[in-house]
């Protein structure tokens, strides 16, 4: 019995229950009378209406096709609807849970600050992993637990089936384990007869449906309350409200109330390990978890070896952070330190399972994902992930982390499908309590995946065309002329332009893609023509300008498709007074193979690139290499260093890193060096009636950390209205590769960025990455909007004077 | 830092922190006054009231027992979870308080003292003014002493911070799930 308020988050202060009213509220009837659970079964004679399947909703099984569950997750509208919802509240939530702790208690209490801290406490305890190993083993041994080391999911199922077996236990009740779930536990014992009831509030939801929980740590967000009210009117046998929370809420206590007083055995995991005392760390809400380690006379722990932890200050930081990142709050209601068996009356078992971890361990890049402390942030954060859900994007473990270990744990097949899903945006990694390289092991993942199972046959086209500048170049200009029935002399392919060709094969594809963006035409003259051959008289002959050369690298996107950016790119630095100069040689840096888990051919790009790069600079003496796509500015700065470290290439390693300081993208370069050198751009103004919003790129700011700097241009450079549009650093839904694998998810991604620009009300909308604004201008125009999309570059260059 | 929270009070702290999570606090001065306040409380309107075994023995608040029982309260100690199962109202007592984050520290090894703090809708709490600490940092200090082999190991410690919750369905907060739905921590100066 409890009340329930209809607020969407946990954050302090704004979930507050007063303690005046405390008559408990009994369940009600649909009339709103009062009912007792034993008169319900006797007024409800007639059979219960049969749970409809549409209200129950179809659960899905992770053993069904990866495309079967993402089919569906996208049908699911409540699902879209939940999810949709929660992801903003959260990330606000969680903002303001660590800035209260950071304003109360000082900058060591930061996010920042605390998760290098559990970093450290956890890489500590992953490289000494056998010595805390044996110390958490001799100190919980001491106390009187049993501790069984399980090398596989059979064995750790087994030795809790044969424990079952031998004291004659036929009823389990669990609370919330993911280890018990990785292994499939429940099912494993149901098939011997022996029942394990969950006691998790979402995951007996979920069980009661036959269904996994969609998210580590809240099991059934994707369902609504309607849909539990007819799973628990269905499982009790009673008529409970599809609408009144509390009442539903207080079923389990009812329901499982006789399971806690009978089961011989109670199965919970642990968030920590603490080595130095061996003890088992539990956090916990609901008030289960104490339940289920408390009254069955035999408790089983269940956990990985990643969950040890060296000392309880190691372990407090820890408090700090989990819940914290996981629901915005700033403690679990409960946090249960537990050293042995309490009593002579109970035994304890600790179950610690391997399943793949040592063979993360062993991986000098994958061990760091054993850091993780099953927070679920890097699930809340992920934009494809609020479309899709746990379902979909994972298998068992979801969310960034589960992409990351499904592959160790249950195989690179069951992984292959959710990394396709993964847009590369970086937020996963802004938010990891304990700093896991996420985006890049995923990358990891996603070339294992390929290597396996095969780059699919126009990948290995498409890219190993764009190793080979020459023939790439051929092939563009070709396509340049080629696409002119399609076109129209447009600069965009239009699915309505296509016209009688959409019914060619390869044509109908591209119709497709278009039909919800436009595509970007091939430019009939690239930028490096147009360098060629232009008039060197770009320049406004500053009378105070900087004396600087820079050796300006577009990248292919701008090069081959809009042109028109690179012009204005180079219009604004030349009229600073900087020399700009164009390496012909230039192609593209690598990063649309890389992206795609295909090595070989990105490798070949970055050896090209830094070739080239070297050279340029050395030629016309280069004060810095620029460029206007911070896409191409990370995968040079740190996409390529990873990269040569993999491939144990010690010296493109330091060629690459002899480059880097140079590399400068257009935005800080605005900011950094212009703006402080006190250069004036000769801008004008324009009419007062125009206004800006801004997209933040996710390689600017999740990978660059640029935030304010182009703010800073638009406001104060160019005088110009900034209205800021809701989630400006949310991904575009262009991520790539994913935008052509996963068009629905990359779709609705663009439409929620759009029409969160739309609701602004400005007439411009700036980014600074070539990538973001290919795909917005395509759904711009596809879908009929009224709003200019410019690269920042070209936003100061129309309010140059001309030449 | 730890100079911004000793410097203001304590109790401040941990009743902003406590009472943003859904318990609710009080100081108090005496034993007494603390009474008082159970026995005026509205989870007290059956008045009965499930203690832990030997409870009344207990150093330093053994005697709020008979003063509880001067007001008219029935008093009973806990046996098995079943007798105790949604008692209205139940007493213990904690080890310390944490500022920092309106946290209780409970530390009975018998279950029977435990279902107390598990199993009654409304948990009341005694804790002493010196036992209250700052940060957690201090807790681990504690739960480390207290953790240690010997005859007075504490095998089972929670830390506790208000009333059971879930948000489970549709994010909707539930005060009061399985574990207690209301927490009343009463901080002892004397």
């Amino acid at each position: 019995m409890g009340k329930s308020k209809t607020s969407i988050d946990f954050a302090l202060g704004s979930t507050i229950m007063t303690l005046q009213d405390n008559t408990p509220p009994q369940p009600q009837n649909l009339n709103g009378e009062r009912i007792e659970p034993a008169q319900a079964a006797l007024t409800h004679a007639a059979p219960l209406p049969q749970v409809l399947a549409e209200d129950a909703a179809n659960p899905t099984s992770e053993h069904q096709p990866f495309a079967e569950r993402l089919e569906h997750a996208l049908e699911d509208e409540n699902l879209q609807r939940a999810l949709g919802r929660f992801a903003p509240s959260w990330r606000t939530s969680r903002l303001n849970v660590f800035s209260v702790e950071e304003n109360d208690y000082g900058p060591a209490y930061s996010f920042t600050s605390l998760r290098t801290l559990l970093r450290d406490a956890k890489d500590y305890a992953i490289e000494h992993q056998p010595e805390l190993l044996a110390q958490f083993k001799a100190q919980a041994q001491a106390a009187g637990a049993i501790v069984y080391e399980a090398r596989t999911a059979e064995e750790a199922n087994q030795y809790i089936y044969e424990l079952c077996r031998r004291k004659g236990i036929d009823l389990v009740v669990k609370s919330k384990t993911m280890v018990s779930e990785e292994v499939e536990l429940n099912h494993y014992l149901e098939e011997r007869g022996i029942k394990a009831v969950e006691t998790d509030l979402g995951e007996w939801v979920a069980q009661l449906n036959h269904e996994r929980p969609s998210h580590m740590v809240m099991p059934i967000i994707h369902k609504t309350r309607q849909q539990v009210g007819t799973i628990l009117s269905a499982a009790t046998g009673r008529e409970i409200s599809r609408e009144d929370v509390a009442e539903q809420v207080a079923v389990i206590r009812t329901e499982h109330r006789k399971s806690f007083l009978t089961a011989g055995m109670g199965i919970s995991g642990a968030n920590a390990l603490i080595a130095e005392s061996g003890t088992v760390m539990m956090m916990t809400n609901e008030g289960n978890g104490r339940l289920v380690t408390s009254l069955p006379s035999v408790h089983v722990v269940m956990a990985g070896y990643d969950k040890l932890i060296g000392t309880y200050a190691d372990a407090m930081t820890q408090l700090r952070l989990l819940a914290r990142s996981a629901t915005a709050q700033p403690i679990t209601t409960y946090t249960t330190f537990i050293t042995g068996p309490a009593t002579l009356e109970k035994e304890m078992h600790i179950v610690l399972l391997d399943n793949g971890r040592n063979e993360m361990r062993a991986d000098p890049r994958f061990k760091d994902a054993l850091r993780c402390i099953r927070c679920a942030a890097c699930a809340n954060i992920c934009p494809p992930y609020q479309q899709v859900g746990g379902h979909a994007f994972g298998h068992i473990y979801s969310g960034a982390i589960g992409l990351v270990v499904t592959p160790f744990h249950h195989g690179i097949d069951a992984g292959a499908g959710p990394q396709s899903l993964c847009v590369s945006c970086n937020a996963c990694e802004t938010v990891c309590p304990v700093e896991i390289p996420l985006p890049s092991l995923i990358l990891d993942v996603r070339s294992r995946t390929m290597e396996a199972k095969g780059l699919p046959w126009i990948k290995k086209l498409i890219f190993g065309t764009m190793a080979r500048p020459r023939l790439f170049g051929l092939l563009t200009r070709l396509a340049s002329i080629g696409q002119l029935p399609i076109t129209r002399g447009s600069q965009y392919v239009r699915a309505r332009n296509i016209g009688i060709f959409s019914k060619l094969p390869i044509i109908s594809y591209i119709a497709s893609l278009a039909r919800w963006r436009s595509l970007p035409t091939f430019a009939i003259k690239p930028l490096r023509d147009r360098i060629r051959t232009r008039d060197i008289s770009y320049s406004l002959k500053p009378a105070r300008g900087l004396n600087l050369t820079v050796c300006y690298f577009a990248g292919c996107m701008t090069d081959r498709l809009y042109p028109e950016m690179g012009e204005a790119v180079i219009k604004v630095l030349e009229a600073i007074g900087v020399r700009v100069v164009y390496p012909q040689k230039q192609n593209c840096c690598g990063l649309p193979a890389l992206n795609s888990g295909d090595r070989r051919d990105g490798v070949a790009m970055a050896k090209q690139t830094i070739v080239m790069l070297e050279q340029s600079l050395k030629e016309h003496n280069a004060d810095y290499i620029l460029s206007a796509s911070t896409s191409c500015v990370v995968t040079i700065v740190q996409d390529y260093i990873r990269l040569f470290e993999d491939l144990g290439l010690q010296g493109w390693l330091r060629r690459t890193q002899a480059l880097q300081e140079k590399v400068i993208d257009f935005t800080s370069f605005m900011d950094r060096v212009v703006l402080p050198a006190g250069v004036e751009l000769p801008v004008r103004q324009h009419a007062s009636n125009e206004s800006v919003t801004y997209h933040d790129s996710c390689q600017s700011c999740n990978c660059l950390g640029l935030r304010k700097e182009a703010r800073r241009v638009i406001q104060d450079v160019l005088g110009l209205e900034l209205r800021e549009m809701p989630s400006s650093d949310v991904c575009c839904g262009f991520g790539g590769s994913t935008s052509i694998e996963h068009p629905e998810v990359a779709e609705r991604l663009l439409n929620n960025k759009l029409s969160n620009a739309e609701s602004t009300g400005a007439n411009i909308l700036v980014a600074d990455n070539p990538g973001c604004l290919m795909h917005l201008r395509g759904g711009v125009d596809a879908t009929g909007r009224r709003i200019r999309v410019v690269h920042l570059a070209q936003l100061i260059a129309e309010r140059l004077p001309e030449r | 830092m730890l100079e911004r929270i000793v410097t203001q009070d304590l109790f401040t702290r941990f009743q902003l922190r406590l009472t943003a999570l859904g318990g609710e606090c009080q100081q108090v001065e005496s034993l007494q006054a603390a009474a008082d306040l159970i026995a005026a409380h509205s989870a007290l309107a059956e008045k009965a009231l499930v203690i832990p075994p030997d409870f009344s023995e207990r150093q330093p608040w053994g005697t709020i027992v008979s003063m509880l029982r001067d007001k008219g309260i029935a008093i009973r100690e806990a046996g098995t979870p079943a007798s105790v199962a949604d008692a209205p109202a139940g007493l213990s007592s904690a080890e310390l308080a944490v500022a920092e984050t309106g946290s209780v520290l409970l530390a009975e090894n018998a279950l029977e003292a435990r279902v107390v703090s598990m199993l009654t809708l409304t948990h009341f709490v005694l804790v002493r003014a010196s036992a209250m600490v700052p940060m957690l940092d201090q807790v681990g200090e504690r739960l480390q002493q207290l953790s240690k082999p010997g005859p007075d190991q504490r095998r089972y410690m929670s830390l506790v911070t208000g009333p059971s919750r879930t948000a489970d369905i549709e994010r909707t907060l539930t005060i009061g799930v399985q574990g207690p739905k209301a927490l009343c921590v009463l901080v002892i100066n004397n």
